[in-house]
């Protein structure tokens, strides 16, 4: 017989209490680790995207809004408000390369899809994209489409199969290879059908450019502002502000879990506490045969700190769990809609495991030592002398 | 005479505070030599239980010592006087107090876990239900015991470390006669192992066999050394 085994028995002794408390923590934990992961996610996605971005330089509107900036890394449809001849004035200026994007929805089979305009041959050299079977537009108003992979694999499309898109039929001409960004989840069509088909002649929603020399990148964009009235932002600031405004979400989730995680917490305080109080006459048993007070201060420590383990453990199991499936529902929003592409086993690394499960072990003994600190002070004819 | 293994000077013990007192024991002066057989009785409520627990080290006198082996056992820290209760001192109680989520083997071994040093194995632990006759029943939790079986368990606890000294409250109290008997047959063999014992008891039979009597009414010792001890017939 040893401590540990006295705190197993102790806390499998009172089963529905024991669960009860347990699922306490684990619902906490798996709240705080499921944010937490859907949150490591969004950052990562973002900063995935913006690196398939592949652009220094995004031109906007000038009426953009933060939202709108988010939307070009999580792959939403966007507002056709940039008229086309910006692209020319920008093309126009020297160490400059520019694309267009023109963004609309279309259903495939009754899921949204998104369809991007995009000029051809440019696009391909700007993005660098290899195909993974089929041929490349060979004209810049063909009205034919190329997908990316994830919806080939999605709906289950291969090449021929038609996509009807506003009325008009676009048979596949190419799959691209897979990238791992946001363009594996769109269908292309020409710049011009898609103006064309949606009714949006000579508009496009925003411009992607990249620079000769990337240590000019101020002087790009005031050259930019000069020749067209719009909004420059490099990649770098876009990111960041994307961030910036992901990080305000994740503190606002991570304070939710952490309010989760405080009612949990005083949950194992309250079944110490009750535990401290019903043990009294077992306490001074153990007392009178020669217990010192610290050892019982430790045996109510333990059976705190085995609570956090345990709820750590299946915290962290039911939190991932949890994200693995609120991803899809979660990404139905515009803002979260990045998280599709986002598998949340991304997060899922050792390091976050091991420190989620240390941290409700902490929160667990620290919850555990004023109902410890109560037990180990009664002394052992008090405990004794208590009858039930 | 056996040197005194346990000896109190002036014994005290005060309940309450500055506006209700209770002296539940006023100065009790009592000698208890090395290997007796010794019984403490009185009325109830009178203080008996109360002196075991101050001998017993479980409470702190108000006022006077109590020595075990010389050393003055109200001085020590509460740490040296769990150490003293693990090693010196075995408890047997009224309501016997075994860990009822235990099994009878595994309450006599978790004793042996507060002993400092080299631990004694489970193999002990059994040789201690032999000796009170429940080898067999090692397995059983002890709500699957008689009241007469588990006084024996929690007797083979109290002599889990070979403690020179067994303090016993009203060990019989709760036994039917066939029990009390059969427990009483224990206590004897573990005292002809020359071990001292002390019980408290409200049996007058169980007192006639004792070697020293103590007796205890409102807080004093008013009669005590009614019979010899064995050294001296």
């Amino acid at each position: 017989m040893n401590i540990p085994k006295l705190v197993c028995k102790n806390l499998l002794r009172r089963k529905g209490r024991f669960i009860f408390t347990l699922l306490g923590i684990t619902i906490g934990m798996a709240s705080f680790v499921a944010l937490l992961s859907l949150g490591g996610n969004m950052r990562g996605e973002v900063t995935k995207q913006a690196g398939a971005l592949g652009a220094n330089l995004i031109i906007t509107p000038k009426n953009w809004c933060a939202y709108d900036q988010i939307s070009i890394l999580t792959g939403e449809s966007l507002p056709e408000s940039l008229q086309y001849d910006v692209l020319d004035k920008v093309s126009a200026i020297d160490g400059i390369t520019a694309v267009p994007y023109l963004t609309q929805k279309t259903a495939v089979q009754n899921n949204p899809v998104l369809v991007t305009g995009i000029l051809p041959g440019e696009m391909k050299d700007f993005k660098g994209w290899e195909l993974k079977e089929g041929d490349y537009f060979v004209s810049p108003d063909e009205r034919a489409a190329v997908i990316g992979s994830s919806i080939a694999n999605q709906f289950d499309l291969g090449l021929n199969d038609v996509l009807t898109i506003r009325g008009g039929r676009f048979p596949v001409k190419a799959i691209l290879q897979a990238t791992g960004s946001n363009d594996d989840a769109s269908v292309y069509l020409p710049v011009s059908v898609v103006q064309e088909i949606y009714d949006v002649e000579g508009y496009i929603s925003y411009i992607a450019a990249k620079v000769d020399d990337i240590t000019r990148l101020d002087s790009y964009i005031a050259a930019v502002v000069d020749v067209a009235n719009v909004a420059v932002t490099s990649d770098r600031q876009l990111l960041s502000s994307v961030l910036a405004i992901l990080g305000a979400v994740n503190t606002t989730l991570q304070l939710i879990a952490g309010v989760a995680l405080i009612a949990a917490a005083f949950g194992i305080v309250n079944t110490m506490m009750t535990a401290t109080y019903e043990r009294r006459r077992e306490i001074g048993i153990l007392r009178a045969i020669g217990a010192k007070s610290s050892a019982i201060f430790n045996i109510f420590l333990l059976e705190s700190g085995l609570y956090g383990l345990l709820g750590g453990v299946t915290g962290v199991a039911a939190g991932f769990v949890v994200s693995v499936f609120a991803a899809p529902l979660i990404a139905q929003s515009d803002f979260t809609a990045l998280l599709k592409g986002a598998a949340p086993t991304a997060s899922l690394d050792a390091s976050i495991v091991l420190r989620a499960i240390l941290f409700s072990i902490v929160i667990s003994i620290a919850s555990g030592l004023y109902p410890a600190w109560k037990a180990a002070k009664l002394t052992p004819v008090e405990a004794i002398s208590h009858y039930e | 005479m056996n040197k005194a293994v346990v000896k109190t000077e002036n014994l005290t013990k005060t309940y309450g505070n500055s506006r209700v007192k209770t002296h539940a024991l006023k100065s009790v002066d009592m000698e208890i030599p090395n290997g007796s057989f010794s019984c403490i009785t009185g009325p109830s409520g009178h203080g008996k239980s109360t002196l075991l627990h101050l001998i017993g080290g479980l409470d702190r006198p108000t006022g006077g010592s109590v020595f075990i082996d010389g050393t003055d056992i109200s001085a020590l820290s509460d740490n040296k006087l769990a150490e003293l209760r693990a090693e010196k001192i075995g408890f047997v109680f009224q309501f016997y107090n075994l860990l009822q989520n235990l099994t009878a083997l595994e309450n006599v071994e978790t004793a042996m876990m507060f002993k400092k040093g080299p631990q004694k194995a489970r193999k002990e632990a059994k040789e201690l239900l032999e000796l009170v006759g429940l080898s067999d029943k090692a397995d059983a939790k002890p709500f699957e015991l008689s009241g007469g079986q588990q006084q024996r368990v929690s007797i083979a606890r109290a002599f889990a470390n070979d403690p020179d000294i067994l303090l016993m409250d009203e060990p019989t109290g709760n036994l039917d006669s066939e029990s009390e008997e059969e427990v009483l047959k224990r206590i004897f063999d573990i005292h002809k192992m020359g071990k001292t014992i002390v019980i408290v008891t409200h049996n007058n039979e169980l007192a006639e066999k004792a070697e020293m009597l103590f007796e205890i009414r409102d807080g004093k010792l008013c009669e005590r050394e009614r019979k010899l001890l064995n050294t001296e017939k």
